[in-house]
C-alpha cells in the first residue's frame, strides 16, 4: 500500500493524519514549524511548561497532536519546507528542505493543508517596526513566552483580533484600543447559524471574559490608519479613525502606544497547491483559495485539500475537512473506509458559519483612501503608491501583471504574500475597472514556495 | 515561566534568551525591535508576520545573510546582526 503523504501540521493536516492513518493508510506528514499543532495549537519548547492558559482549547489539540505521534503508521517530518512541487501523470513530485538538506518526495496521494497567514492592508507607516499582524503578535505569546510591547492598540476587523487582546492581556499588556472596523450589527442576518454553532459562541465569550479583565474596551467602526515612528525610527503611536460603513474616514484622533497588532482576517496559503497545477477559485471574500469537490480532492485526481486553503472557517471546519480528505485519500489507496454521512452534515454547518463569517468582516474598499502616494505597497522592494501609479500612467501598464514587472512590485522574498492581494484592488482602482479573477490567481502564482540558499541545493540529493 | 537559561550577542552585546526562543522572539524580548535596513531607503524594519511569510525580519547570523529571525531558533553563542540592505 503506498503511503499518503499530508502536508501541514495544523488542525486540518492533522486530523487527516490521523484519520487516514485510523483507516489503515500508513502517512508521511511534513511540517514546516519545529512542533506539531499549526498556528491554532501553536505550543512552546517543553521547557515552558503548561501552555493551557494561552489557549481556549489546547486540550483537543495535544490530543490530537498525541494520537498522531502514538500512530505507529504515522512518519512525522517536522521542519520540513518544501521549496518546489511539480505534478506530472499522476505523480506529485515535492523538494523539501530537511535538516539541511533537500529530500524529494514523488507520490500519487497527497493532501494538502498548508493553511493561512494574516491579511493585511496598507496605509502610512504601516511598515515602521512596531506595526505587526495579530498573528505575529499572538505567535510571540504562544510559541515564544514573549509579549511585543507595553500599549497595545489592536485593530482590523475579525473575531481573531479577540483571542489576541485576550492573550495580550493575560499576557501583562496594556491593550489602549481594540477596534472592529464592522459593526456588530452584521451578525444580525446569521443569528441561526450562531446559534447551530454553539461551541463559537462559547470560544467567543471566553475570550470576552479574558480581555474584560483589562481595562480594554472594544470599538467598533474604527480603524488605524496611520502610524508614526519617534527618533528612533520606531512606533510611538497611531492614527485612529471612526469610519463609515464603506470604510471611509470620518474623524481622526492619536494616541501613544508600542505596538499596533492590525489584521483584517486571513489569506489561505495555496502556493504549493498552485505549483502542482491544482485550480483555484476566488471566492465571496475575494481570497484565492483551492477548488474542491464533496470529497476534498482538488481538480487533480489523488490531491486533496482541507482547512483554510479551501477558504477560511476556522479550526473546527479544518478539522472536519481534514478528517474527510483523510477518509478519501485513504480510500484512493485502497482501504475500505468511507464518507459518512454525518461528516457531511458537520461540514456543511461549519459551512454555513464560515459563510457568515465572510458577511460579518466584510472588507470595504474605503480603506485605499487612506494611502498616500508614500505609503509603501510591497514592503520587500520598497515600492509605494506614486510608483504604482507612474506604472499606469506614464508607463502605460493596464494590467497588475504589468504594473509588476514595471515596478519590481510583489516581486520580493515574500513573492507577494503581503502585497499581492491589495495590489490587484489598487491597480483596478487606477484603471476604473474590477480586477477579474484571473487576476487575482495570477498575483499569487509563486513557482518557487520558499527561497532558498543555491548551496543547499548543490548539496541535497 | 521558563527562565533565561542561554546567551547570544546582537550587534555585539549580549542578549540572554530561553532556549527554545526564535531569534526575533529574543530580541523583542530585549526591547531591540529594529532588525533590518531595508536596501533603498534605509528603513527600519522588524517583525511583522511572526511566521515566516513576510521576511521583513531579516538579520546576518554567524555571517549567514536572509535569515528570518521568527523562525530562526536562538541558540547559544549566536553572533546576530542587523542586516543592512542584504549584509551586515
Amino acid at each position: 500500500m503506498h503511503n499518503v503523504v499530508i502536508v501541514g501540521g495544523g488542525p486540518a493536516g492533522l486530523s487527516a493524519a490521523l484519520t487516514a492513518a485510523v483507516a489503515g493508510a500508513p502517512v508521511l506528514l511534513l511540517d514546516s514549524n519545529p512542533r506539531l499543532g499549526g498556528q491554532y495549537w501553536r505550543t512552546p519548547a517543553d521547557n515552558f511548561g503548561d501552555q493551557n492558559e494561552n489557549h481556549f482549547d489546547l486540550a483537543t489539540g495535544l490530543k490530537l497532536i498525541n494520537s498522531v505521534k502514538a500512530q505507529s503508521n504515522i512518519q512525522v517530518l517536522s521542519g520540513a519546507q518544501i521549496w518546489s512541487a511539480s505534478h506530472k501523470d499522476g505523480v506529485s513530485t515535492l523538494r523539501v528542505i530537511y535538516q539541511g538538506s533537500e529530500k524529494i518526495i514523488n507520490t500519487g496521494n497527497l493532501i494538502l493543508a498548508t493553511g493561512a497567514y494574516d491579511r493585511s492592508l496598507p496605509f502610512p507607516g504601516w511598515d515602521i517596526p512596531g506595526v505587526m499582524t495579530p498573528g505575529g503578535v499572538q505567535s510571540l505569546i504562544k510559541g515564544h513566552g514573549v509579549v511585543a510591547g507595553k500599549r497595545v492598540v489592536v485593530a482590523g476587523s475579525g473575531p481573531f483580533l479577540l483571542p489576541v487582546a485576550a492573550g495580550l492581556v493575560k499576557s501583562g499588556a496594556d491593550v489602549v484600543e481594540l477596534l472592529e472596523a464592522n459593526k456588530s450589527w452584521r451578525w444580525a442576518s446569521s443569528i441561526l447559524v450562531l446559534l447551530e454553532n454553539l461551541s463559537k459562541i462559547k470560544e467567543g465569550f471566553y475570550y470576552i471574559e479574558a480581555i474584560s479583565k483589562g481595562k480594554v474596551r472594544a470599538r467598533f467602526g474604527q480603524a488605524v490608519v496611520g502610524a508614526y515612528a519617534g527618533e528612533n525610527g520606531e512606533l510611538e503611536s497611531v492614527d485612529i479613525a471612526k469610519i463609515d460603513r464603506n470604510f471611509k474616514i470620518k474623524k481622526v484622533r492619536n494616541i501613544k502606544c508600542d505596538v499596533a497588532a492590525i489584521g483584517w482576517g486571513f489569506t489561505a496559503d495555496t502556493s504549493l497547491a498552485g505549483a502542482l497545477g491544482c485550480k483555484q477559485v476566488v471566492a465571496k471574500d475575494e481570497s484565492v483559495v483551492v477548488l474542491i469537490d464533496s470529497k476534498q480532492q482538488t481538480s487533480i485526481t489523488g490531491v486533496f485539500a482541507a482547512g483554510e486553503i479551501t477558504g477560511i472557517g476556522g479550526s473546527e471546519l479544518s478539522m472536519i475537512e481534514g478528517e474527510i480528505a483523510g477518509k478519501s485519500a485513504a480510500k484512493f489507496v485502497g482501504c475500505a473506509v468511507d464518507i459518512s454521512r454525518s461528516d457531511l452534515i458537520i461540514r456543511a454547518k461549519k459551512q454555513r458559519f464560515a459563510a457568515a463569517l465572510i458577511k460579518a468582516y466584510p472588507i470595504k474598499s474605503g480603506w485605499r483612501s487612506w494611502l498616500d502616494e508614500q505609503t509603501v505597497l510591497c514592503r520587500c522592494e520598497e515600492v509605494d503608491l506614486a510608483d504604482l501609479k507612474d506604472s499606469i500612467v506614464e508607463l502605460g501598464a493596464t494590467d497588475s501583471r504589468t504594473a509588476k514587472l514595471l515596478t519590481r512590485c510583489g516581486m520580493g522574498l515574500c513573492q507577494g504574500r503581503i502585497c499581492g492581494r491589495f495590489v490587484v484592488d489598487l491597480v483596478a482602482d487606477q484603471l476604473n475597472i474590477s480586477p477579474t479573477d484571473i487576476d487575482r490567481i495570477a498575483a499569487v502564482s509563486r513557482p518557487i514556495i520558499t527561497p532558498i540558499p543555491l548551496g543547499v541545493l548543490a548539496a541535497g540529493e | 515561566m521558563s527562565q533565561f537559561d542561554i546567551q547570544f550577542t546582537f550587534n555585539g552585546e549580549t542578549i540572554s534568551a530561553i532556549s527554545g526562543q526564535s531569534v526575533g522572539a529574543a530580541l523583542l524580548a530585549a526591547k531591540q525591535r529594529t532588525l533590518r535596513k531595508t536596501r533603498f531607503n534605509q528603513k527600519g524594519r522588524g517583525v511583522f508576520c511572526g511566521i515566516g511569510v513576510c521576511f521583513d525580519c531579516l538579520v546576518v547570523i554567524d555571517g549567514a545573510s536572509n535569515q528570518r529571525a521568527c523562525i530562526t531558533e536562538v541558540i547559544s553563542g549566536m553572533k546576530v546582526q542587523t542586516q543592512v540592505g542584504t549584509n551586515a
